[in-house]
């Protein structure tokens, strides 16, 4: 409950401190991440191709706003649709391999999808994008006015969470972190281990969908970047510095991210450099993400304040 | 006709560059147990390296030395001051590692190089080409042929004849035993993330005169490298060779008749493999 009430005051904060598409791209990501968490920190499956997910989803969605005009209700159905499908068929081809050759593949069909969407300029745009995604106005709502999305993303995020932790406390999901603690037994004790992996695919995808969907609306082009291998990357490190291990992890790892990039990217073009040696030094001296180093830096208090 | 041969011939040479790829990242993942995002951007650091050497020193041969041993010395510091310091760590955090390296090296590459591709020329001995009888066919790439040829016979005879690429290849297999044995393990990591350095260093310095440089081509050979890998087995020396064959020709033969679609065809290939055999080609694992 007390995170609830955290999550809601950041969100009528934020678009005072940040400039409202930040804010907005925060949200977003954190949709994103939750996604993938449901792989990566439930299920143990580090999936290396979220980014296949999100762009599929935004370049469907976005080629039907622009050219056929349906709404933005309609547009998300369909983002949830399209990330879902994407990833049962990703799943499928992956989720018959562990560990080291699981990550490779789902970064190698990531890697299909990018080049699919790099060569068909046609629809996609290649380099330069799709670009002229509308934001149509709907039942009187001016989606056009950046705060006004900003608080249907936010209300779409807090139904996203609110679904996920229903998903992760639900049977369901305890099959899966059954999965993640010990394959061998969940599939001793009678579930279908693949097929379970592949349910996962699927709600992750669907997640990475709509947030695929969103991003798209709120800048109204769908990048390249959307469906390439840093996206997957970044989805992962932002869920991996916030704790895979809650709820509320990517969230958290939303927020610096995007925080981080955002003022490194304002600072020097060549910031991937910088947001590299950030993934380095992370990994080498601050792994279990920012949560973690919470903790530690609390109980490095205690500790040390004087007896009284 | 002759198109199909001459592009066959292509694909053997690309096909050849793919397996060194492949069977470098086959003994890293094997050995080190650790997914190497940075193998690309280790294959685009060797053709960077080939045209400074060759820019300096003026000889090609030099360049093609030099390069992969800059490279592989580059893979010893990544390994001993790096990755070493996180094989109890989980696969995300080893990912997420060599991530971001291969975001520095490519960032530094950009910064160093420029951001537009350059090409290079062959060595004055290998430009032109000879008369096959059925083509016309450069020089260039029949060297390509035979050099990886030859860089992978004597990959295949350091890890099947000789005592240390035994050691290599029990340490795929079991290395708490190799350990137990007396061996030192780390130094085995160590020699294994070089090698594989190598090998992926020599690949880009090869393919520089062939395709020129840019700094996506890291990239872009990453996720064929771990194609390859996939489709040929972890470890497996011939699996790799298959692998990186089948996919050159493949990808040059559909270049010639839908020249869009032949990037995209090597991972539909793939997909297709993988349906029917989800362990790859010669997989048990």
């Amino acid at each position: 409950m007390r995170a609830f009430f955290l999550i809601l005051i950041s969100i009528c904060v934020l678009p005072l401190i940040v400039r409202p598409v930040i804010a907005t791209e925060i949200w977003i990501f954190a949709i994103f991440g939750l996604g993938l968490n449901l792989l990566l920190g439930y299920t143990g499956l580090l999936s290396f191709g979220q980014s296949t997910f999100f762009g599929s989803a935004a370049y469907v969605a976005g080629w039907l706003l622009k050219h056929y005009g349906i709404n933005v209700f309609i547009a998300l159905g369909i983002g949830v649709g399209v990330g879902a499908l994407s990833a049962l068929v990703v799943g499928y081809l992956c989720v018959q391999r562990s560990g080291l050759y699981f990550i490779m593949l789902t970064f190698a069909l990531n890697q299909l999808f990018y080049f699919v969407a790099y060569q068909w300029t046609s629809v996609t745009g290649g380099e330069d994008g799709m670009q002229g995604v509308p934001r149509p106005e709907f039942l009187g709502l001016d989606f056009k006015d950046p705060l006004v999305y900003y608080v249907f993303v936010s209300v779409l995020f807090l139904a996203s969470l609110w679904l996920m932790k229903r998903i992760v406390e639900s049977p369901l999901g305890r099959i899966l972190q059954a999965i993640r603690e010990n394959e061998v037994r969940a599939g001793a004790v009678g579930y279908h281990v693949p097929r379970f992996k592949l349910l996962a695919f699927v709600i992750g995808g669907a997640f990475s969908g709509v947030a695929g969907v969103l991003y798209a609306m709120l800048f109204g082009i769908v990048p390249l970047e959307a469906i390439g291998f840093v996206f997957s990357g970044n989805v992962v490190f932002a869920t991996l510095i916030g704790g895979s291990g809650s709820l509320y992890g990517p969230i958290i790892g939303s927020f610096v991210f995007i925080w981080l990039s955002e003022s490194m990217s304002v600072v020097w073009a060549r910031w991937p450099l910088l947001l590299g040696v950030a993934f380095v030094i992370v990994v080498l001296f601050l792994r279990g993400g920012v949560v973690e180093a919470w903790h530690r830096f609390w109980t490095w208090r205690r500790s040390s304040k004087p007896a009284t | 006709m002759n198109l199909l041969l001459g592009q066959i011939l292509n694909g053997i040479a690309t096909g050849m560059l793919y397996a060194l790829m492949g069977l470098g990242l086959s003994l890293i993942t094997g050995v080190l147990n650790i997914p190497n995002f940075a193998h690309g951007a280790l294959f685009a650091v060797g053709a960077y390296f080939l045209v400074s050497v060759v820019g300096v020193l003026g000889n090609f041969w030099l360049g093609l030395l030099l390069a992969p041993l800059g490279v592989a010395l580059l893979g010893l510091v990544i390994e001993y001051a790096g990755i070493r310091r996180l094989y109890s760590a989980g696969h995300d955090y080893q990912l997420l590692f060599t991530f971001g390296l291969a975001l520095i090296l490519n960032e530094l590459i950009i910064l160093i190089w420029g951001p537009v591709g350059i090409s290079h020329l062959p060595p004055a001995l290998l430009r032109g080409g000879v008369d096959l009888g059925f083509t016309f066919y450069p020089k260039y790439r029949l060297f390509v042929m035979v050099m990886a040829g030859l860089l992978v016979a004597a990959t295949w005879l350091f890890l099947e004849k000789t005592r240390y690429g035994a050691i290599m290849r029990a340490g795929i297999e079991n290395k708490e035993m190799v350990s137990l044995l007396g061996i030192d393990i780390h130094r085995l990591f160590t020699v294994a993330f070089a090698i594989g350095a190598f090998l992926a260093g020599i690949a880009g310095a090869l393919t520089a005169p062939i395709r020129g440089l840019s700094p996506q081509m890291g990239v872009d050979m990453l996720g064929i490298a771990f194609v390859v890998v996939a489709l040929g087995g972890l470890g497996n020396l011939l699996g790799a060779i298959a692998a990186g064959l089948l996919i050159g020709v493949a990808q040059a033969v559909v270049a010639a008749y839908w020249t869009e679609a032949s990037t995209a065809v090597i991972f539909a290939v793939m997909a297709l493999v993988l349906l029917v055999r989800p362990q790859g080609m010669f997989g048990i694992r």
